[in-house]
């Protein structure tokens, strides 16, 4: 429906070759409709699914937009999707007529193992169980692709590198290789195709939201026998929290849950404008609540339930009925990032950045300020030096300049002074000693001034 | 016991329906906590056989694998065996590969379609390895004759699959599949008292009015004596809309309506895996289990001095 839903995306979608296709396990169409998403034929592809949802507070995780999932429903299929994401591999033909070819399989040796899903023509077979590191393609490319035409009667000689392509897909994770296709692309190259599935089911993080722009992400996930009951045995898929509605004002969310309500009662659609429309196709919320009393509910939607944990009655009505809820695309697993050590920028010596680059968490200025309002001086010593970019300098203490340390003398010696005493040994920042190797070079000389500590 | 006061209470139960997939019944005597414990263990620790691991040979069907294997795995089996079985992790006779005739079933599952029709592969089309544990049956009950199953997926001209299953026992608090519960509920009993002679001063229209009040047809009149008698009060949810109504006709008081706080009317469906009554039965018998696990562990005698009588009234004072 949105663009960060999931759902059907086409009637072709598992013919089809996306980089990325999400698509939900179980669509469905949505319980209330209007008129205008009938003759566009919004509804003829599911986008979500129809949730029970109780208007309540639980357990303290679902606040600020949070909600709270029943796991049962979660072991049934709802909110359960596939991704599938595609990776394309060219055998590139090059200008000394040179071109990448794939070998076989090595299945003894150094790298078999990650070589297990691979088949006899050095592709990944379809319906392979993949995991990360394992390669999907043993692709190799020679060794030089410039300068003088390699003749044919050489080709078979010439000198290879490999460029084995391997998966960086999540770790622990149960993936599949959907597909494999070949084809030509434009130059001409045959390319490959990979299409690779995983199905997952929410967790902790994932986003959702309803039609009316009211998102939040799963705040925790609970068993079904500590979920709130009715005594009809009504129970709920997913409880979101009050305080969603005062400040949004979403009044079409409350007539969605009547009018769902009353659809699932009375075995109807129902058309859920605010306004009724001009030609009387929409319901009224009189008209939904008099369903309701028929089928045995309060009229405003309100059920009495019992708390699941302890068995005694809540003390208030819970406002509970089915909304169209979607699943959203952004999801923690392809998020969640966390690092010790790891690759660091050349320039800098810093931490690299972001996810992709397996990168630190950056202190900014403000959690800086942060600590030095609080006073840790320490903790900022560490996170901005040691777990940085420490490094040694050679300082002369007279010119304030810095030099070099010789292993064969075992000393530090100033370049400019040419003297050997005078040097000091200090720790600063990499990203320091480059500012002022590159103020240098624009002709201004810091100077570093040292006292006795 | 030494001497303290037991807590001990009997409670006392009365069915009033029983079918092979829904029983309803009444628990009197006893308070909220013990219906709610025997409400939690029927959906979530009564143990059932489900099949729990899919070996796909062959699927060229529109449904992936992972897919068809979560469908086979919420098929119902009939588990009336699966108290007495044991769970693969703790059998010695297969090392917890849960893969022998102790701890696990198996099934076997081909199906190809070779005519122009849809070919829909249902829970029918699995074949057991042992005539006890078999895809739960449901028949249409217009046509009581035919035996539909649940459909696993529908195969054009074609398409085949072709699978090894093992189901499991399990219990519900590991997954939904596992759980033999549709519906379990309860609701306290009302108490329904009409103030008669408040309710006489109410012209017949009044009357009318305010029984239609309420959602449910808990109320109604007698047609001889033209009197508001209550017909059936488990239909109250208690929703107060009889007392607002009576509250609004300047009538307050006009009825009376309480929980009683010792009787509950429970309803509980099974999904077919066992018998809605066995799973009542099964429930008490492992509420029995766990509280003997308590009575019997150690921990309880040595924390008799912190919880004194009742330490001793766990252990069955």
């Amino acid at each position: 429906m949105g663009k960060q839903a999931m759902g059907n995306i086409a009637y072709n979608q598992l013919r089809r070759m996306d980089t990325l296709l999400y698509l939900l396990v179980y669509p469905q169409r949505p319980l209330l409709t209007t008129k205008t998403i009938e003759l566009v034929g919004y509804d003829k592809l599911g986008a979500g699914q129809n949730a029970t949802v109780a208007v309540m507070s639980y357990s303290g995780y679902d606040i600020a937009d949070a909600i709270v999932m029943n796991k049962s429903s979660l072991d049934r299929g709802f909110g359960r999707c596939i991704v599938m994401k595609r990776y394309s591999v060219v055998l590139q033909k090059y200008e000394n007529d040179t071109q990448d070819r794939i070998l076989r399989l090595d299945r003894k040796g150094y790298g078999a193992k990650h070589m297990r899903i691979l088949d006899d023509d050095g592709m990944a077979s379809p319906w392979e169980i993949i995991s990360p590191q394992d390669i999907y393609i043993n692709k190799q490319s020679p060794a030089f692709t410039r300068g003088t035409r390699v003749p044919p009667s050489e080709l078979p000689n010439i000198r290879y590198k490999s460029s084995k392509q391997t998966f960086k897909g999540p770790e622990g994770e149960y993936c599949v290789v959907d597909r494999v296709a070949l084809y030509n692309d434009r130059h001409n190259n045959i390319s490959i195709k990979f299409l690779i599935r995983h199905t997952r089911r929410p967790e902790v993080g994932d986003k959702f939201s309803s039609r009316h722009g009211q998102k939040g992400v799963c705040g925790t996930i609970i068993q079904q026998e500590d979920f709130p009951f009715s005594e009809r045995g009504i129970c709920p898929d997913l409880i979101m929290n009050p305080h969603g509605f005062p400040s949004r004002m979403t009044v079409g969310k409350m007539i969605e849950l009547l009018g769902g309500k009353a659809g699932v009662s009375c075995g109807r659609f129902h058309y859920g404008s605010a306004f009724g429309e001009p030609s009387g196709h929409a319901d009224t919320v009189e008209a939904m609540s008099e369903i309701l009393v028929n089928k045995g509910f309060s009229y405003i939607g309100k059920d009495f339930l019992y708390s699941g944990i302890t068995g005694c009655p809540l003390q208030a009505y819970i406002f509970m009925g089915p909304i169209y809820y979607q699943k959203l695309k952004h999801m923690v697993l392809d998020k969640m990032h966390a690092r010790a050590d790891g690759p660091r920028v050349l320039l800098t010596r810093q931490p690299t950045e972001g996810r992709a680059r397996n990168g630190g968490l950056r202190v900014g200025e403000m959690e800086r300020d942060c600590l030095i309002a609080y006073g840790a001086s320490m903790l900022i010593f560490e996170r901005l030096m040691i777990s940085s970019d420490p490094f040694e300098v050679q300082v002369c203490r007279i010119c304030g300049l810095l030099g070099y340390y010789n292993h064969h003398l075992k000393t530090g010696i100033c370049s400019s002074c040419k003297k050997r005493d005078g040097m000091s040994t200090m720790k600063l920042p990499y990203a320091c000693k480059l500012l002022i190797q590159e103020l240098q070079s624009m002709n201004i000389v810091p100077r570093l001034k040292l006292a006795e500590a | 016991m030494d001497g303290g006061m037991s807590y001990q209470r009997f409670p006392k139960v009365k069915i009033r329906e029983m079918k092979d997939d829904m029983v309803k019944f009444e628990l009197r005597e006893t308070d909220a906590s013990v219906a709610n414990a025997l409400r939690r263990v029927m959906i979530a620790e009564v143990p059932t056989v489900a099949i729990d691991l899919v070996e796909i040979e062959v699927n060229s069907s529109v449904l992936n694998d992972e897919f068809i294997a979560h469908r086979l795995g919420l098929i119902p089996l009939t588990s009336d065996r699966a108290m007495s079985m044991r769970f693969s992790r703790d059998c010695d006779a297969c090392d917890g590969d849960g893969q022998c005739e102790f701890c696990s079933v198996e099934f076997h599952l081909r199906a190809k379609c070779l005519t122009d029709q849809t070919l829909d592969v249902t829970s029918k089309d699995l074949y057991s390895s042992d005539h006890t544990v078999v895809p739960v049956e449901f028949s249409d009950p217009n046509d009581p004759g035919e035996q539909r199953g649940i459909i696993i997926v529908k195969l054009r001209r074609g398409q085949e699959l072709r699978l090894r299953a093992i189901a499991r026992k399990g219990i519900g608090k590991d997954h939904a599949k596992w759980s033999p519960a549709a519906t379990v509920t309860f609701m306290y009993e009302p108490m329904i008292r009409i103030n008669e002679d408040l309710m006489d001063t109410l012209s017949l229209e009044e009357k009318r009015t305010w029984i239609e009040s309420s959602p449910t047809k808990v109320f109604d009149l007698d047609p001889v004596t033209q009197q508001v008698v209550v017909v059936e009060p488990e239909l109250y949810t208690y929703d107060d809309e009889v007392i607002k109504k009576a509250d609004a006709m300047g009538k307050s008081g006009l009825v009376e309506i309480e929980a009683k706080e010792d009787s509950f009317i429970f309803t509980v469906e099974s999904t077919g895996a066992i018998k809605a009554s066995q799973l009542v039965l099964n429930a008490i018998e492992i509420l029995k289990q766990k509280l003997d696990a308590v009575r019997l562990s150690d921990d309880t005698v040595e924390a008799d001095d912190q919880f004194g009588e009742l330490g001793a009234h766990l252990r069955g004072g």
